[in-house]
């Protein structure tokens, strides 16, 4: 469990679905190989999904809590990965649903973002790529948040509708209904961006 | 800890929660003290206080490292320790559970002591 | 997209292309061929989902690799908490002291003098008994993965002796027999790999370690 480094690097050769049987098994190596791997996504996403770098990771700490607790509920250990994303969509709107009960709405109403705010300004200047990268994240997080989250789980987990669906506690239709919201008014922006 | 005044239905040490926090960081600094514990972990395993944790965070309180609970004249103090590999685990938990024991003497204490993790 | 609502004048909704998509299926699709204001709009979403998969890309790059010290004060504080298993009581020097290890400990020590010998990685391992009963006969069971090319009867008895010792000073549990499985056998990493531990390049060799 220390995890000497010679350790965790074998178990970086080790496939999901193994890695999984044997977290299933209460080998919590295995189980910190995969938090390590999927990790990085995990944080990524929490961070869209939430406004904030510390409270993703509060909410992948959650998460793999979660995971391990429910470990031997996962039926297809091969499919780890988005299975510990669900979970993830899951704790990071709980996560913000009881950080609204005990702070004032202003603070978490409106993501935060540390990146600045390249908006629409100088076009020409900014036609690199990175500088769209980051008109994106102004304008997404511009978004209404249910909007916002729909588009997240879609574009960085690769949910289905009806998993986004039983995440957000919303229909399918309402799930197809945002992600299309989202996507014109994102489009719109970036077009007029450019 | 709360919870765990709760659900064991008594006291705060004392009668009152001030006292009972300095006890616990006077008997925190005791164990911490103890050659060969490496860490004190909180007495509530940390998933059935996510819900505590959330709310300390946001009002900037710390979790309990120490447990206390007063049941009629006695004392009970729960506590999770880390031991360090150089030392033999067995024997460093006695001893915490000796220094803990002692200091609260004259008091009765019913002490007990978990060791989370060993050897690193 | 520079249609004003969101249906396109040949009277096609952005929502149907935005579904079309994720899904590949339209009401329509012969239409959806030869209209251009269709072509144009799916286009455009082409564009953003691209630009979507670059800020995945980039907020990944952000959020560091899973080595680095974030994930590790994550898995420090899960260490506690991941399946502490039963107690195992030690010996009281006072009637009113309990004093126990947790079984999550002892096998979480086992694990770590498995992975500390170049060439295994360890998986399941199972303390088999009434642990919790004070001197009742235990077998510990744990299995083992060998790197290829490594020696596994070699390795297993050196692992066995090394158990012996570390649980004998560590724990009072009254080990009858320790008995370690190869389960697996890992495939050393390619040649060349991309390694973020500099120091660690070649980990699975380390023969010549203390």
């Amino acid at each position: 469990m220390t995890g000497s480094p010679a350790a965790q690097h074998q178990l970086d050769l080790v496939p999901d679905a193994l890695l999984a049987g044997r977290a299933a098994d209460g080998d919590t190596a295995a189980f910190e190989a995969l938090a390590r791997r999927h990790g990085p996504l995990m944080r990524a996403t929490a961070r869209r999904l939430t406004g904030s770098l510390a409270d993703a990771d509060d909410v992948v700490q959650e998460t793999l809590v979660q995971a391990w607790k429910q470990m031997d509920t996962l039926r297809e250990p091969a499919a780890v990965k988005g299975w510990l994303l669900r979970i993830l969509g899951s704790r990071s709107i709980d996560h913000l649903r009881k950080r609204r009960n005990h702070v004032d709405l202003d603070h978490v109403e409106s993501p935060r973002d540390d990146s600045p705010r390249t908006g629409t300004q100088d076009p020409e200047n900014n036609a690199v790529n990175a500088s769209r990268v980051e008109a994106l994240k102004a304008a997404l997080a511009a978004l209404p948040e249910e909007q916002r989250r729909c588009w997240v789980l879609k574009e960085f987990n690769d949910q289905s509708y009806e998993e986004i669906a039983l995440t957000l506690n919303i229909s399918p239709a309402s799930v197809r209904g945002r992600l299309a919201r989202a996507r014109i008014t994102l489009a719109r922006t970036m077009e007029e961006w450019r | 800890m709360t919870e765990f005044l709760e659900a064991a239905n008594t006291s705060p040490v004392g009668g009152s929660a001030a006292v009972s926090t300095a006890l616990a960081e006077e008997l925190l600094g005791l164990v911490q003290a103890v050659e060969g514990v490496h860490s004190v972990y909180p007495a509530q395993p940390l998933w059935q206080s996510i819900a505590g944790a959330a709310l300390a965070a946001v009002t900037g309180e710390k979790l309990p490292l120490i447990g206390l609970v007063e049941t009629g004249d006695t004392l009970a103090v729960k506590v999770r320790i880390g031991v360090s590999a150089s030392h033999p685990a067995p024997a460093v938990t006695r001893k915490a559970a000796g220094a803990i024991r002692r200091h609260l003497l004259p008091r009765a204490a019913v002490v007990e002591i978990s060791v989370v993790q060993l050897g690193s | 997209m520079n249609t004003p609502n969101d249906t396109l004048d040949c009277g096609h909704s952005l929502a149907d292309l935005s579904a079309y998509l994720d899904t590949g299926q339209i009401d329509d699709p012969a239409h959806l061929e030869r209209c251009p204001e269709c072509q144009a709009a799916l286009a455009s979403l082409r564009n953003l989902s691209q630009l979507g998969g670059d800020l995945l890309r980039s907020d990944v790059a952000d959020a560091g690799s899973g080595n680095d010290d974030w994930m590790q004060s994550i898995l420090d504080n899960l260490r506690l908490e991941l399946r502490p298993g039963r107690s195992i009581p030690l010996q009281a020097e006072h009637p009113d002291d309990t004093l126990w290890e947790s079984e999550g400990a002892v096998s979480a020590l086992i694990r770590s003098v498995a992975d500390a010998l170049p060439g295994t990685a360890a998986g399941k391992c199972r303390l088999q008994g009434e642990v919790t009963i004070m001197g009742a006969p235990i077998t510990v069971e744990v299995e083992v993965a060998v790197v290829y090319g490594h020696p596994m009867e070699e390795r297993a008895a050196a692992l066995r002796d090394e158990l012996a010792r570390t649980l004998a000073t560590q724990t009072e549990l009254n080990i009858q027999t320790i008995n370690i499985t190869v389960t697996d056998v890992l495939e050393p990493p390619a040649p060349v790999q991309p390694t973020d531990t500099p120091a660690t390049t070649d980990p699975l060799n380390t023969e010549d370690q203390p």
